[in-house]
């Protein structure tokens, strides 16, 4: 062993007894000790308030109220704590175990418990409990006091509705979790709660209609939530990065929403929700592609407009993937297949222009990019200049120019359109960095090199899987019976299972009879119908 | 061989996209002039006993590749080097096929393209794909299948529609029987219908084995009656004499559905019904090589071998004719008679009868 390793390890050896020293494990039996180590642990932080008061009579006794300012709720300590031990500042302690009377008949919360080591003291003291410690007892009483300024439920902005609930999540766990029990009104929705991230220690928590979702992929959550072990959890984003399946890849395999509606609806098909403290987004998990397409609205619409709308948003994504590398395609080799109208004005368009269809794509598609991205982020009053310097500056400018062809606007445009028409954010986007490999693509091969990359495009999402399910179920592999709520949207009284992918067991959902019953008088009626048959009026 | 497991569907879509890809292009069985459709009909019942074949061997030996039972029936030595030899022809057509692809593109759309730019572009996806093993592949295919049958429909709701058939084209009717029986069974017997032999390398990973014959049938006689279909219609439309001269008729008949002002020249149908069969050819191919050799040579990690079998195919394609004329005369005199008649046809047979021999012995 070198000099240098073997002072290492005597270094670590000190430090780690430091620690044991400084850290005593379990609380103490004196006051005055623990309101130290309290102190001493929080730096003196102004925030973390120490309120001592004299419990009751014969003798007096020492009491400490810890809580920190802002995680509270004010007027509950200050009603049911601080006003009911002072009005019960009489009870006669000689012989009871004024801790017992405490927390029996004193503290007026609605959950209370004990804690007896220093770690679930501290969690719940920076959770916004109120810690409250007696001299002689080496036992804290902890009352659930959270509360302080939380953002109020406001609708959802990414998720906007139409018809349905405006109700979004917030950035407080207990609101969101609160918000999906409002829909769901079962005692089999289950919530397991954890403690995630080595220094913010974030309250996680998985929700899951117990019967309904498949048991071996709650247990594969539990598992993959179990060994994130990151030092910070700020957003639902960290941990939907360490628990998905494909990491790499473009295609999110991991649903997030900030409505309850939705979760909701997802939990019943028997998926699961991880709730993150501090983010309005819920993960939702196994997801499957076609979801991305879908939204909460399309079950509250008549079916054939949802359908119609679900196969629109397809086809919008598919513009937005292969919009230019198509026009690329058709003006450098297929010219052939334009008719013959049609390929008069793009020639005369396209003489004047100095660059090969792929370049004056790409130029228009990055300068699209820059000013998505810089409205994206612009404070609302500067936007007006953005747009104005998009729309004249670059679209007219450059056409006048002979830069670009009018045509190339026309195709970027529309594909702009198209990626913002897709109502998954995290879908569309993986668009945007497709459409340049397609656009490559196409210019090395025309359609031809479209073709191939499709297929390519294919078999990459075919291999994907969240949670074990494929992604493009219920299509491929191919479930008939869960073919209904895909790009077509059955009418809600046929949608009688749950997807077989993901609730094997459960897979009845509703009455086999729920096909509105409409009196026979609305058709020909035959003669012979006695009244009171179907419903006959 | 991988772990993996496909259902019975998942193999029907296989085969009906394995045999649709390019022969759907083809001119087959034109020798039989109007009765080409009959030849194939012909052709495709005639190819079921072949399927029977191939099944009642896999029946011997559930479970395992060919590769590996041949093996077992011939004993060692003999049965690596058959196995190898199969490989061989494996690479062989698969190699052929990628040349068609290429050819074909490169002669009708892409006439600066170098040709070898087109395999490379092919082999690259199709590498990839084998690379992502059998499940994906079968699954990539319940999604091609749908996009394969809409085109087909619509070309010929689109020929039909548009009035472009002349069924006086068709006949008379088995003008000369002597030569439609000779044309099946010198040609089209063997390619598409044979071709199915490779099937034999992935029947071990189905989940209900005894669906694999269902499967099977009805796969051969839906893309039967497609081909069939499709020869009548281009025959119709263009006549013998100009379906034998093109070396793709289905262009020709493409090429010739004008709707109003604003459907024409409908090409890209055509490459979306190339590429997408052509690949699958390609794939399957690979794919049986690529399990083949893994077996044969005890190789752990199978798919890595798509990379080097994937540049020998590519290389192989280059190669393997001087000129589109050759590779064509090879694929109508050489192939069918030296090489498809023995492994697909005796070497099966020959191997099925010993099978039944030995275990008539147990």
């Amino acid at each position: 062993m070198s000099y240098r390793k073997f002072l290492k390890k005597m270094n670590r050896k000190e430090q780690s007894q430091d620690l044991e020293k400084d850290d005593p494990k379990s609380i103490d039996t004196s006051l005055t000790e623990n309101l130290n180590i309290i102190k001493e642990k929080t730096g003196n932080s102004p925030d973390i308030i120490i309120r001592i008061i004299s419990f009751g009579h014969d003798p007096k006794v020492r009491t400490a109220i810890i809580y920190a300012d802002g995680l509270v709720d004010n007027p509950t300590i200050n009603e049911y704590l601080v006003e009911s031990m002072e009005n019960n500042v009489q009870e006669k302690l000689h012989g009871k175990d004024p801790f017992t009377i405490l927390s029996e008949k004193v503290v007026a919360l609605g959950s209370v418990k004990t804690a007896k080591d220093w770690d679930s003291l501290f969690q719940s003291l920076l959770s916004g409990d109120t810690v409250i410690l007696m001299d002689g007892k080496n036992e804290a009483l902890i009352g659930s006091t959270k509360g302080g300024e939380r953002r109020s439920i406001e609708q959802p902005d990414s998720e906007v509705s139409i018809r349905g609930s405006k109700e979004g999540f917030t950035e407080s766990i207990a609101t969101n979790i609160s918000l999906v029990r409002r829909i769901i009104n079962n005692p089999n929705l289950w919530v397991e709660p954890m403690n995630l991230g080595k220094q913010t220690k974030t309250d996680v928590s998985i929700m899951y209609i117990n019967g309904i979702a498949d048991n071996d992929t709650v247990e594969e959550v539990r598992h993959r939530l179990r060994r994130v072990n990151l030092d910070s959890i700020l957003d639902s984003g960290y941990i939907e990065q360490v628990i998905e399946d494909e990491s790499i890849g473009l295609f999110p395999t991991i649903i997030h929403t900030e409505r309850p509606d939705a979760a909701a609806g997802n939990l019943l098909e028997g998926r699961i929700a991880i709730f993150v403290n501090g983010s309005p987004n819920a993960l939702i998990v196994p997801a499957v592609m076609i979801q991305f397409f879908q939204t909460p609205e399309d079950y509250y619409m008549r079916f054939p407009i949802s359908t119609f709308i679900r196969q629109l948003r397809v086809l919008m994504y598919l513009i937005s993937l292969i919009g230019p590398a198509l026009y690329v395609a058709i003006t450098t080799y297929h010219q052939e297949m334009i008719p013959t109208g049609l390929l008069i004005i793009i020639a005369s368009q396209t003489d004047s222009v100095p660059f090969p269809a792929i370049v004056e794509a790409l130029i228009m598609e990055v300068t699209f990019e820059i000013l998505r991205e810089a409205g994206l982020r612009m404070p609302n009053k500067i936007s007006s200049t953005i747009s104005i310097v998009g729309a004249l500056v670059i679209g007219q400018g450059a056409i006048q120019a002979g830069i670009v062809s009018p045509a190339m606007v026309i195709v970027v445009s529309v594909t702009a359109i198209a990626s913002l028409a897709t109502p998954s954010y995290d879908i569309a986007i993986s668009a945007r960095l497709i459409r340049f490999a397609f656009m490559l693509s196409a210019a090395i091969a025309g359609f031809y090199g479209i073709i191939l990359g499709l297929i390519m495009l294919t078999v990459h999402l075919v291999s994907l899987r969240s949670f074990g399910v494929p992604y493009i179920s219920p299509l491929a592999p191919f479930e008939p019976g869960n073919i209904k709520d895909t790009i077509l949207r059955a009418p809600l009284w046929a949608l009688n299972e749950r997807p077989k992918f993901l609730s094997a067991k459960n897979r009845v959902r509703q009455g086999k009879n729920q096909r509105p019953q409409v009196p026979m008088s609305q058709g020909m009626v035959r003669a012979d119908t006695k009244e009171g048959d179907k419903n006959e009026f | 061989m991988e772990k993996a497991r496909i259902s019975a569907s998942q193999l029907f879509v296989l085969i009906v996209l394995f045999q649709l890809s390019n022969s759907f292009l083809l001119s087959l069985g034109i020798n039989g002039k109007q009765d080409a459709w009959l030849i194939i009909l012909i052709a495709m019942a005639i190819s079921m006993v072949l399927f029977f074949v191939y099944y009642a061997l896999y029946q011997y030996h559930p479970g395992i590749l060919p590769t590996e039972y041949i093996e077992e029936l011939i004993g060692k030595l003999l049965g690596r080097t058959l196995a190898f030899l199969y490989i061989l022809y494996f690479i062989t057509i698969a190699s052929r096929v990628l040349r068609d692809i290429g050819e074909t593109l490169v002669t009708f759309a892409y006439p600066e393209t170098p040709l070898f730019v087109m395999n490379a572009l092919m082999i690259f996806v199709v590498v990839y794909t084998v690379y992502k093993g059998i499940e994906n592949i079968a699954r990539t295919g319940e999604l091609l299948v749908v996009i394969m049958f809409l085109l087909i429909l619509s070309i010929f709701l689109l020929v039909v529609l548009t009035g472009l058939i002349d069924t006086s084209n068709l006949q008379p009717v088995l003008e000369n029987p002597s030569t439609v029986m000779k044309t099946v069974f010198t040609e089209t017997l063997y390619v598409p219908f044979g071709e199915i032999i490779i099937f034999t390398m992935i029947f071990s990973y189905l989940t209900q084995p005894k669906k694999v014959i269902k499967a099977g049938v009805l796969a051969i006689s839906v893309t039967g009656v497609i081909l069939a279909i499709t020869m009548a219609l281009n025959i119709s439309v263009l006549g013998v004499m100009l379906t034998s001269r093109s070396y793709f008729p289905m262009l020709t008949t493409i090429q010739s559905i004008e709707v109003g002002e604003f459907l024409e020249r409908l090409d890209v149908f055509f490459i979306l019904v190339l590429v997408i069969g052509g690949f699958f050819k390609v794939t399957v191919y690979t794919y049986g090589a690529v399990i083949g050799t893994a077996s044969l040579f005890k190789f752990k990690e199978p798919s890595k071998l798509a990379y080097p079998l994937g540049i020998v195919i590519l290389i192989l394609s280059m190669i393997i004719a001087s000129s589109y004329a050759e590779h064509i005369q090879e694929g109508l005199k050489v192939f069918p008679l030296y090489v498809h008649i023995p492994f697909q046809v005796i070497i099966p047979v020959s191997l099925l009868l010993i099978a039944f021999v030995k275990n008539r012995k147990k």
